[in-house]
């Protein structure tokens, strides 16, 4: 482990909680899903954005546990919220909390919805791990909680060579999207494109870490997705986050995923 | 290059950049999200994408300066837009400081950057 702090943080960062850029040797790394305020029972805490964000910490600290990592560690945040003033009021205190002085690398985003409406801030994280890589497995997947979701909660990386995809979208090898308006087909599309890639880079399905999917609609990509996620991961599922945005490169586009995987 | 690009005719960009990088040797780093402000925290173009994008490259070659790098050794960067009229400024911006082909590559346009009055932010992964 040897997490660096590649840049002081500028004037304009000061007190942001985070720092322009973060590099460490990839020798075992962490990748968690997109966290968010759900309580033990799986219902979203109440009281808004403060016991949200207070909440969605408190996982990824457990998260963090199972690797034997703390907030010191993490490399790279990235908070997606859907209202930046209530973020800004009390989501930003609340997250204090837990980071102290140690700043990562960040990116704040507001999305127009994450996986349920009253959800508020979605949390992931990329965490440097201490000791040397141990071979196999190469990746291990992890939950802290039985969420029943169809993505594990952290999946660490040991030793491997990461690979990142650019964003997939369903085009065809000649450049025209795949059914403009048909969800099925596009998210048949996608994976089949992502598929493609991995092995072209000399992985495969059970290779991939983390997945973040951009949709036009969250409600529409819950329709849809299911068989086809399932038939690709054959079980094997990465970390993912699932974001509703207002817009991809081009219109007809209604599903964009992004990711990371890993080969030996 | 401490990373390769990965290609495959099954599945092509829909723009000039590359599919996927996969990381060989050297350091991982990851950059933050980088907006149109300057070193005194002033924002550079308001309301204008272009000169924003320009100044977020530049502080994002700051960064890629301070670890050894510079824009070469980006593997990937994901291009935020919070709207999608800008999406040709920010193409020219970008594609004159990576003059042949970007890095792997991802566009979404967001509801809002956290200042209202940034309309391009660019998070980097590069290997140094």
């Amino acid at each position: 482990m040897d997490r660096r702090e590649v840049l002081a943080e500028r004037p304009v960062e000061r007190g942001r909680g985070f720092m322009p850029g973060i590099s460490a040797t990839p020798a075992r790394v962490l990748f968690t899903a997109g966290l968010t305020g759900r309580g033990s029972d799986g219902k979203l805490v109440t009281g808004g954005m403060g016991p949200q964000t207070q909440r969605t910490f408190e996982r990824l600290q457990a998260i963090l546990g199972h690797a034997g990592a703390r907030f010191d560690d993490v490399v790279k945040q990235v908070v997606y919220v859907t209202d930046y003033d209530a973020y800004n009021t009390v989501g930003r205190a609340a997250r204090a909390k837990f980071f102290g002085d140690s700043r990562p690398a960040s990116t704040g985003l507001v999305v127009r919805r994450l996986a349920e409406p009253d959800i508020l801030v979605e949390v992931e994280l990329v965490v440097d791990l201490a000791g040397s890589p141990q071979g196999e497995p190469l990746l291990e997947k992890y939950d802290v909680e039985n969420h029943g979701g169809e993505f594990r909660q952290g999946v660490i990386v040991n030793g491997g060579r990461l690979v990142y995809l650019a964003g997939q979208v369903a085009n065809e090898p000649d450049g025209a999207v795949s059914r403009p308006g048909d969800w099925r087909r596009q998210a048949e599309k996608v994976y089949e494109n992502i598929g493609h890639v991995l092995r072209a880079a000399g992985a495969s399905p059970a290779s991939v870490v983390k997945e973040t999917t951009w949709v036009l609609s969250i409600d529409a990509w819950r329709q849809h997705r299911g068989p086809v996620r399932r038939a690709f991961y054959d079980g094997d599922y990465p970390a993912s986050t699932l974001v509703e945005i207002p817009g991809l490169a081009n219109p007809d586009f209604l599903v964009e995923i992004e990711v990371i995987a890993a080969v030996a | 290059m401490p990373f390769s690009t990965i290609a495959t005719p099954q599945a092509r960009p829909v723009a000039n950049y590359k599919m996927a990088t996969r990381m060989e040797s050297g350091r991982l780093l990851y950059i933050s999200g980088q907006v149109a402000w300057d070193a005194s925290g002033a924002i550079i173009g308001k309301g204008d994408a272009r000169a924003q994008a320009r100044q977020v490259l530049q502080n994002m070659r700051g960064v890629l300066q301070a670890a050894g790098g510079d824009l070469g050794n980006l593997m990937k960067i994901t291009t935020y837009i919070t709207k999608i009229e800008d999406r040709p400024a920010v193409a020219e911006a970008r594609n004159e400081v990576f003059p042949g082909e970007l890095p792997a590559s991802t566009l979404i346009v967001v509801k809002s950057l956290f200042h209202p009055d940034f309309l391009v932010e660019i998070e980097g992964i590069a290997v140094v």
